[in-house]
């Protein structure tokens, strides 16, 4: 790619890519890994919809391959760049200003403390 | 939470591994190189979490995973998560191309210019010639139908006449194939009341009840007419098409409305869908639109089997073959005539109905069709010799791409891809010129052209057109691509670098021989055409069309002869009285409308009487006129005088026309013969040339003009006013003069002779625009072909050229060798063409009016005009022969 794109322009960011970055935020994982996170998270992404977002975010810039699993070669972790934390960022305070209006516009109760 | 605690899978995993190993053939080979291991990896390790907790979680996964792999391997193919690997697909390909396409501006523009107007003229002519020949007519099973004539040629000169109303009753009731029979019958009627809105004429069909059912037609709103509506002192109803119910506000609640016809109150008991449109035959004359249904107020079996006025649409029973059809017409028609005709040979028959509507424009639609295929084959031509040529300029690249191990398959497929991405341009190019085209066409084409309303170009056309562009532009794509292919690397790599391309100029040859053959078919017929068309441009019709105003103002509700005499008596003085209004006239039927009744008239006595009954009675058309009629119109007085004002005592006056002056008088002596028309006696007093009253080119039947006064009081006349300036200026003068003398009256068909006189030629000028449009296109190309050919042959022979200019040639000499060359191509070309012509000439017999369609001044012109033309197209590139400096081309060498 010649220039990349500016992060503003891939906003609202797929579900599944939120999930990768917000995974990756806290440490190198897996493909697996950043799966049962996002379960734990409740929500269950299928194993080809996941790979080919890594695909696209390797693509981008926003992760890199890191060091194969010891336990799996086959398994390779990923760990987030400056850019992919840069868009994570920018998607948290989208959602974070979005569900700030749902609140003002009574679709969400007032947090508790 | 930790990020791993999937291990390496145990025993029962390597069924699982298979399985997700196979669910990776889903997705492209790029991508399964790529992520294939970790994919199934991870699924290896969701299955082992799922085992822990029982069988179904299991299978959920295993079946979860096919879904997966299905949708996402789509998705994967469609849109690929990685740039690169897009790159080096169609998406890379398609670069190429466009790039390919931008550094080859001349070549992108010439086909795609080529396959734009190449299959815009084709879908133009499909168009027309499918919506007006081939297209089904709106009806259910419509080749079931017919309309019956009458067949009088045992008593005088027409083969398609009227049936009676007890015809058609006799017909109802045959049975047998024929499933059933309509009556129509022509009728106008003026429409007044309705608000914003002059008084005015509509054109009515009366019909039997059973119309619409015989057609297989279903009203849009209300209903049709039903069994009690027809007869004597019914309650009126009318059916309304589609455009007048939109003229009058398309308003749905119209139905069970009145609206005042002829000063009667008529129910509209149901409008017709828009589909719907009938264009009723008359039995001489180009097919008319009604614009509302009335059902008959008398009953056809009590009308005078003598009366040919109605016109019968049969059907016959599903799948009947059509000579069982006049076979059952014929048995009917026996009977008739012996019944009512005591067995003197009275004879009926059958017409299908979509042919009996076209059967009068036919023969121009079929040339112009035959022009538009032969601009289609020229067209096909000049794309191949462009493609062609860009094969042979490409010869090199390909080569080179080749050598440096590009791969074959590639080659194609760009070569392939550029091919059907120039077509699909032209393509798209083609069905928007079409759809303009058509377009135009409309407006010039003649308005009474059969279902003209229907011609446009539809989706189906236009995806079509497209599609033949793309297809054309992939087989024109084969052949730069099979040039690469075929011929073997080496041969190409020497040949293009010694000779810089060859092999193919025989073929190009081939081809300029081809188009200039062509173009000369196409050129003639268009010179053929144009030359009919200004022939007739020049015909004299018989009157003087200038200056003259005409309007006719049908007189609806007069009580008596006299009360309508007396109406057209204070119209014509009204008219009289406009300033500028040189003289006024009226008559039953104007020139050149086919507005005239027909009769058969006898001079006992005469000395030109043959005593053969048929050559002795003629059937002429007969004119009602009131004095001055002659006069305004301009019909020259050869013999005698005209009408007076003041009616005589004794026998009616008669103005014959030089035909049966000469038929019964050729020595002369007409004028005071006694002249017989229906037991009626009519003295001859003058003898004119007769006015064209059906065609410019033709002179049709005998005419005779009478006094429209007392007996003949006619209730519709055309008026007719002489100016002295501008006919049109005095429409608004001419509508006010008759609204003084009733504001109830209708005007209708204002417009000025000049006007009628064009309107009587549109199907000739619609010809020539589109023949001659068409050859002039043809010469273009073919110019553009021999341009080519002479350049290519120029550029490609530069060194031998200058060789020969190095050996003491000068310019003059190898120009003349250069352009000797051209000049053998076009002469070739020309032979090739001439048997052509005489077929084109045979092919336009029924349409060059005139002239011979052989004309050898006409072909002669055209010949020499191409021969020029085309030796200009090949002296352009020649004389760059000029410019070839020998001591530096060889140089270079």
């Amino acid at each position: 790619m010649d220039r990349p794109r500016a992060i503003r322009s891939f906003l609202p960011l797929r579900p599944v890519e939120f999930h990768v970055l917000l995974s990756l935020a806290a440490g190198e994982r897996h493909g697996y890994g950043i799966l049962q996170d996002a379960e734990e998270r409740g929500e269950r992404i299928d194993v080809g919809t996941l790979y080919r977002a890594l695909a696209r975010l390797a693509d981008r810039g926003w992760i890199e391959p890191g060091a194969s699993d010891p336990a799996d070669e086959r398994r390779n972790n990923y760990r987030i760049t400056q850019r992919g934390l840069e868009a994570g960022r920018a998607e948290a305070a989208r959602l974070a200003s979005l569900t700030r209006a749902a609140r003002l516009g009574g679709l969400l109760a007032e947090a508790a403390g | 939470m930790s990020p791993a605690d999937g291990g390496p899978s145990g025993g029962g995993a390597g069924r699982g591994r298979r399985w997700f190993r196979f669910l990776l053939l889903a997705y492209p080979a790029r991508f399964r190189e790529d992520m294939g291991g970790e994919l199934v990896a991870t699924y290896e390790a969701r299955a082992d979490a799922a085992r822990g907790r029982g069988w179904i979680p299991l299978a959920r996964v295993y079946a979860r995973s096919l879904v997966d792999s299905i949708r996402n391997g789509i998705g994967e193919r469609l849109h690929p998560a990685r740039t690169w690997y897009r790159s080096r697909s169609l998406g890379r390909d398609a670069e190429l191309v466009v790039r390919r396409l931008v550094r080859a501006p001349t070549f992108t523009l010439s086909v795609a210019g080529t396959l734009t107007l190449g299959l815009g003229a084709f879908a133009v002519v499909y168009t027309i010639v499918h919506q007006v020949l081939i297209a089904p007519l709106p009806y259910e099973r419509p080749d079931d139908l017919y309309y019956v004539w009458r067949d009088y040629s045992e008593f005088f000169d027409l083969d398609r006449g009227w049936v009676a109303g007890t015809d058609i009753v006799t017909f109802q009731e045959a049975g047998g194939v024929i499933e059933g029979v309509a009556g129509t019958r022509w009728g106008g009627a003026t429409l007044t009341g309705v608000t914003g809105e002059r008084p005015s004429e509509i054109r009515l069909l009366q019909t039997t009840p059973d119309f619409l059912e015989v057609l297989g037609v279903q009203p849009l709103l209300g209903r049709g007419f039903a069994e009690g509506d027809a007869g004597e002192g019914r309650g009126r109803v009318i059916l309304l098409t589609h455009s007048l119910w939109n003229r009058l506000g398309a308003d749905a609640s119209i139905v069970g409305n009145t609206l005042r016809l002829d000063g009667e109150a008529y129910t509209v008991i149901g409008v017709m869908p828009r589909a719907f449109q009938f264009a009723g035959h008359y039995s001489i004359g180009p097919p008319q639109t009604p614009e509302a249904f009335v059902p008959f107020d008398y009953e056809l079996s009590t009308t005078s089997p003598g009366a040919g006025s109605f016109a019968a649409i049969l059907r016959a029973r599903e799948g009947t073959p059509p000579p069982v059809v006049v076979e059952a017409v014929n048995a009917v028609g026996a009977a008739i005539d012996e019944r009512d005709f005591q067995g003197r040979g009275m004879k009926f028959h059958p017409v299908a109905l979509g042919p009996d509507l076209v059967v009068e424009v036919r023969p121009a639609l079929t040339v112009v069709g035959l022009a538009g295929l032969f601009l289609v084959l020229v067209l096909l031509v000049n794309l191949a010799t462009l493609l062609l040529a860009r094969a042979v300029e490409r010869e090199k690249e390909f080569a080179v791409s080749r050598a440096l191990g590009a791969n074959r398959i590639a080659l194609v497929r760009a070569t392939l891809l550029e091919g059907g991405a120039l077509g699909l341009l032209g393509g798209v190019g083609g069905a928007v010129a079409a759809i303009w085209a058509t377009r135009a066409f409309v407006s010039v084409a003649p308005p009474e052209l059969p279902r003209l309303g229907e011609v446009a170009v539809t989706g189906p056309i236009v995806l079509t057109v497209a599609a033949v562009g793309a297809v054309l532009g992939l087989l024109a794509g084969s052949v730069p691509a099979l040039w690469a292919t075929r011929t073997r690397l080496s041969s190409l790599l020497s040949a293009s670098a010694v000779r810089g391309g060859g092999g193919h100029d025989r073929a190009r040859r081939g081809m300029v021989v081809t188009q200039v053959a062509l173009s000369l078919v196409l050129l003639s017929a268009g010179g053929l055409v144009v030359r009919s068309f200004t022939e007739l441009l020049g015909t004299d019709p018989g009157f003087d069309p200038a200056g003259v105003l005409t309007l006719r103002v049908p007189i609806v509700d007069a009580e008596s002869v006299a009360d309508a005499e007396a109406r057209h008596e204070a119209i014509e003085r009204e008219l009289g009285s406009i300033p500028g209004v040189v003289s006024v006239g009226a008559a039953s039927g104007l020139p050149l409308t086919g507005g005239a009744d027909q009769a058969t008239i006898a001079v006992p006595g005469a000395p030109g009487n043959t005593g053969d009954p048929e050559a002795d009675q003629p059937l002429v058309d007969q004119i009602q006129t009131r004095p001055g009629y002659l006069e305004t119109m301009g019909l020259r007085l050869l013999e005698g005088r005209t009408f007076d004002p003041g009616r005589p005592e004794g026998p009616q006056d008669v103005v014959i026309d030089e035909q049966i002056a000469s038929r019964f008088f050729p020595n002369g002596g007409s004028l005071g013969a006694t002249l017989t028309m229906n037991e009626l006696e009519l003295r001859v007093i003058g003898v004119v040339r007769p006015a064209r009253l059906w065609d410019v080119h033709e002179d049709g039947r005998p005419q005779i003009y009478l006094r429209n006064q007392g007996d003949y009081g006619y209730e519709s006349l055309s008026y007719v006013l002489r100016t002295s300036g501008d006919a049109l200026a005095l429409a608004r003068e001419a509508r006010a003069a008759v609204a003084r003398v009733d504001p109830q009256l209708a005007v209708a068909e204002l417009r000025p002779m000049r006007e009628i006189v064009v309107e009587s030629l549109a199907e000739q000028r619609a010809s020539a625009v589109l023949v001659s449009g068409f050859s002039l296109g043809a010469l273009l190309l073919a110019s553009m072909g021999i341009f080519g050919v002479v350049a290519g042959s120029v550029t490609r022979r530069r060194r031998e050229l200058a060789l020969r200019l190095a050996l003491g040639a000068d310019h003059a000499r190898v120009l003349r060798q250069v352009m000797g060359e051209g000049a053998v191509l076009i002469g070739l070309g020309l032979l090739i063409g001439a048997p052509g012509v005489y077929a084109a000439g045979r092919v336009l017999d029924s349409l060059v009016v005139g002239i011979s369609p052989t004309a050898p001044a006409t072909i002669g012109t055209v010949a020499a005009g191409l021969l020029g033309i085309a030796l200009f197209a090949c002296w352009l590139p020649a004389r760059r022969v000029t410019r070839i400096e020998p001591a530096r081309v060889l140089r270079q060498g």
